[in-house]
């Protein structure tokens, strides 16, 4: 699978076998007893606790302590504090998600400055360059994802469709790229289709937007939203209206799934891999502890899921199996 | 069409005799009070006193202009030394925006900065320089529309600073540009500069990649407040950048530092720097290895029916495949030996090196540094860094930035829209504008326009 984006300052992906780890940067990272803090935008929710999951496996392997796994509940303010906390604590190095762009932009370049390894997850705050204000970015092929679910998307629309894109009000690297990424695709492919767009800062919001979209433009008949859990909430509310729409969106929640194989509303998911991802930020983080030359951009390719191969699908991503209903609605369980 | 003749010129002559216009007097002491605040030389106005040597009155009723003019801040405080706190002096560098793009042979950047050239929203992404020019300025327009909706106040741009992988002719004393430069073959004839000028209403201006590059590493990058450096971009063209005395030096015709042209020899042949180091001859003898077997890596590549680029080479380099080394350091010798001479004319206190390759690979970065180490004077490497970029293509969006900043408060140009408070109405660039606006649209700038019925965003 290829990756589609560029990084946030224009870099080429280096795929996840770049930062593998050896036998012997093992047992380096052992005898060097490190200790890490992971600084995350919340707790909740799968796509987070996979994560975290995939990182302390690595870490633990390698005889890397993680001392703060940090809740930011999404607030750029308590980041900040939670930043400056930890820079006092001097772990050997942060892995973060940055919840906000130049809010916290500050807060980050003084973690490098105190001489902690930063590797940042999904964006990086507008300004900071890697090498002087951070390691590395980790991230999935935004890009990817969001031309991805348009692909999947565009069999569905019916000739000369209107959809409504809903993006993500805060300027965040990821869904700006899945964003950019669905409209590209859709003008170069799909020119037919009419896309307008509307950006939610909160979760309830993007439901509202949704409602005030098909007000104003009555013929919409599908929706792209940047990712699951505001679209689950559009699903849910549009459900109850008498409106009639298929969506596309990014990540395989539980919910999204269950739609997906019922064949409505959801028909086109471009998925992240969760687990893989705090693998490759942790092997990130240990290389990068031991000294070695790291690239800029470490990019995962997104997998694209449909109906036909929601159930495999769920399994690679979220390492469990199929919720029960998934496998009901296909005919796999009883 | 040319447009850059045919308007009436605007007359910003001063009057032959009587009293002078109030403006007249006000804006070389605004001019001179405005960058120095923006250039952080005075940031109280007791320094600012001092600095101008204007009495307080005057100082005092410029500040007040400029703070209508919406173009300075005094509502912070600052530090107290005894007794009170004085109040900040600050450029209101959010009072307009300056939209920037990159082109290279392979990608696009665009961006979003404030006055001050500090970069605000970045995106870069996949794009194919030899698409029709109307295709690629209409991308680039859809997503500098996209730009401006991202930002959480909306806020009118001031100018646009394009950064393209060609030389860009030096032009006369025109403080924008009001013609589109040559600067690429496929553009011949597409009136980019006119339809952006048009589309956004602000001046236009453009750099070559190498320029842009060196402003944003002198500026936000590692050569940050140094006097004197060399910035060498390897590509498929190499090129150099030169600063000296903290400005960058573009040459006569704006063709200073095209290294890529000069001859070098290697094994008994003779060719140009660009054809014997650049990244063309790493993709050429790379492929040659792996059809020949020589270098097993790249030979495993092909056979799995992987495209040998110079990615390809420079990672089996990296891990220690001897044959795709070899390209390298000979690659990273060449280019060495015609730095060095640079830096034996020049004496610079850095050089710092661009491009994919140069960033990734430690084979080819040492052969830079042997290089020039080898074949300089002791003195000109007593203290003399040789580092890789860090910014990446962030450089020449940055660099773009400065750019403009740096072109939109110049004196020269300055002078004649202080006292309007934006630049847009400066009074060449009405007159330009209105021309540009009148003129006949060439055929390919019909299909700029967003298919019917998309939305403006990125579409």
């Amino acid at each position: 699978m290829t990756i589609s984006g560029l990084g946030p300052h224009g870099e080429r992906a280096a795929p996840p076998e770049r930062v593998a780890l050896l036998p012997e940067d093992c047992a380096e990272a052992k005898a060097a007893g490190k200790r890490v803090a992971v600084v995350l935008h919340t707790l909740n929710g799968d796509w987070t606790k996979l994560q975290i999951t995939g990182m302390l496996g690595i870490f633990g392997d390698c005889g890397v302590v993680v001392t703060d796994v940090v809740d930011c509940g999404f607030s750029a303010n308590r980041q900040v504090a939670e930043l400056d906390r930890l820079i006092a604590a001097k772990p050997d190095a942060i892995v973060a998600l940055p919840v906000a762009n130049e809010q916290v932009a500050a807060a980050f370049r003084r973690v490098s400055a105190a001489g902690i390894r930063l590797v940042l997850l999904e964006s990086v705050p507008t300004g900071l360059l890697p090498g002087s204000d951070y390691t590395a970015l980790v991230s999935s092929d935004n890009f990817g994802l969001g031309t991805m679910a348009a692909a999947g998307f565009a069999p569905h629309l019916s000739q000369a469709a209107t959809v409504g894109v809903l993006g993500f009000a805060a300027d965040f690297f990821a869904t700006n790229e899945r964003e950019i990424a669905f409209t590209n695709w859709m003008q170069a492919n799909r020119p037919d289709v009419r896309t307008h767009v509307l950006r939610f800062g909160t979760m309830d919001e993007a439901a509202d937007l949704a409602e005030r979209m098909i007000a104003d433009h009555p013929e919409i008949s599908g929706f792209f939203v940047v990712w699951d859990t505001p679209a689950t909430a559009v699903s849910a509310r549009l459900q109850a209206t008498s409106h009639s729409i298929v969506m596309a969106t990014v990540d395989l929640g539980e919910d999204v799934a269950v739609n997906l194989a019922a064949g409505k509303p959801f028909v086109s998911v471009a998925a992240q891999q969760p687990f893989q991802q705090g693998v490759v930020a942790a092997q990130t983080t240990i290389l990068a502890l031991l000294g070695r030359t790291i690239p800029a951009w470490i990019a995962l390719p997104g997998i694209p899921v449909r109906r036909d191969n929601v159930a495999d699908s769920f399994q690679t991503i979220w390492r469990k199996p199929a919720p029960r209903e998934v496998l009901r609605l296909l005919g796999l369980a009883m | 069409m040319s447009l850059s003749t045919t308007y009436p010129a605007e007359s910003t002559r001063s009057r032959a005799k009587g009293r002078p216009r109030a403006s007249e007097t006000a804006a070389p002491s605004l001019m001179e009070i405005l960058n120095l605040i923006r250039g952080e030389r005075a940031t109280t106005r007791q320094t600012l006193e001092r600095e101008s040597e204007l009495g307080r009155a005057v100082v005092s009723d410029r500040l007040q202009l400029l703070s209508d003019l919406g173009l300075v801040d005094e509502s912070e405080l600052g530090h107290a030394t005894g007794g009170r706190a004085p109040r900040l002096v600050r450029f209101s560098a959010r009072r307009g925006l300056v939209l920037v793009a990159t082109l290279d042979q392979t990608a696009i950047g665009v961006g979003v900065s404030d006055l001050s050239g500090n970069l605000l929203t970045e995106h870069h992404e996949a794009a194919d320089l030899t698409a029709p020019a109307a295709q690629l300025a209409g991308r680039i327009s859809a997503l500098f529309k996209w730009c401006l909706e991202r930002q959480p106040t909306p806020t009118a741009p001031w100018g646009i600073s394009l950064s393209v992988p060609g030389t860009v002719p030096a032009g006369r004393d025109d403080a924008f540009m009001k013609a589109t430069p040559p600067v690429l073959p496929a553009w011949d004839d597409f009136p980019l500069v006119e339809t952006l000028t048009r589309q956004f209403g602000v001046p236009v201006w453009i750099r070559s990649s190498v320029e842009t590059m060196t402003m944003g590493e002198l500026h936000a990058g590692a050569g940050h407040g140094l006097n004197s450096m060399l910035f060498i971009k390897v590509g498929r063209r190499i090129g150099a950048g030169i600063v000296c005395d903290g400005q960058l030096y573009r040459g006569a015709q704006g063709a200073a530092g095209l290294i890529g042209a000069l001859p070098v020899t290697s094994d008994g042949v003779t060719g140009t720097l660009d054809l014997m180091a650049g990244s063309d001859m790493i993709q050429r003898e790379g492929c040659a290895l792996a059809e020949s077997g020589r270098s097993p890596v790249l030979a495993d590549l092909l056979r799995r029916g992987a495209e040998i680029t110079p990615i390809e080479v420079s990672q089996a380099a990296q891990i220690g495949d001897q044959a795709s080394a070899a390209i390298l350091s000979k690659s990273g010798h060449l280019i060495g030996q015609v730095v060095a001479t640079l830096a034996n004319s020049l004496n610079p206190e850095m050089i710092v090196l661009s491009g994919t390759l140069v960033q990734t690979n430690d084979i080819l970065l040492a052969g830079i540094r042997e290089a020039v180490y080898g074949a300089s004077h002791p003195l000109v490497t007593r203290d003399l860094r040789i580092i890789r970029s860090q910014m990446g293509s962030s450089a020449g969006l940055v660099g773009a930035a400065r750019v403009a900043s740096e072109a939109l408060f110049a004196p020269a140009f300055l002078k004649d829209w202080i006292l309007q408070g934006k630049p847009t109405l400066h009074p060449d660039f009405v007159a330009f504008r209105a021309h540009v606006e009148e003129a006949e649209i060439a055929p390919e700038t019909t299909r700029l326009s967003p298919p019917t019925g998309h939305g403006s965003i990125a579409s």
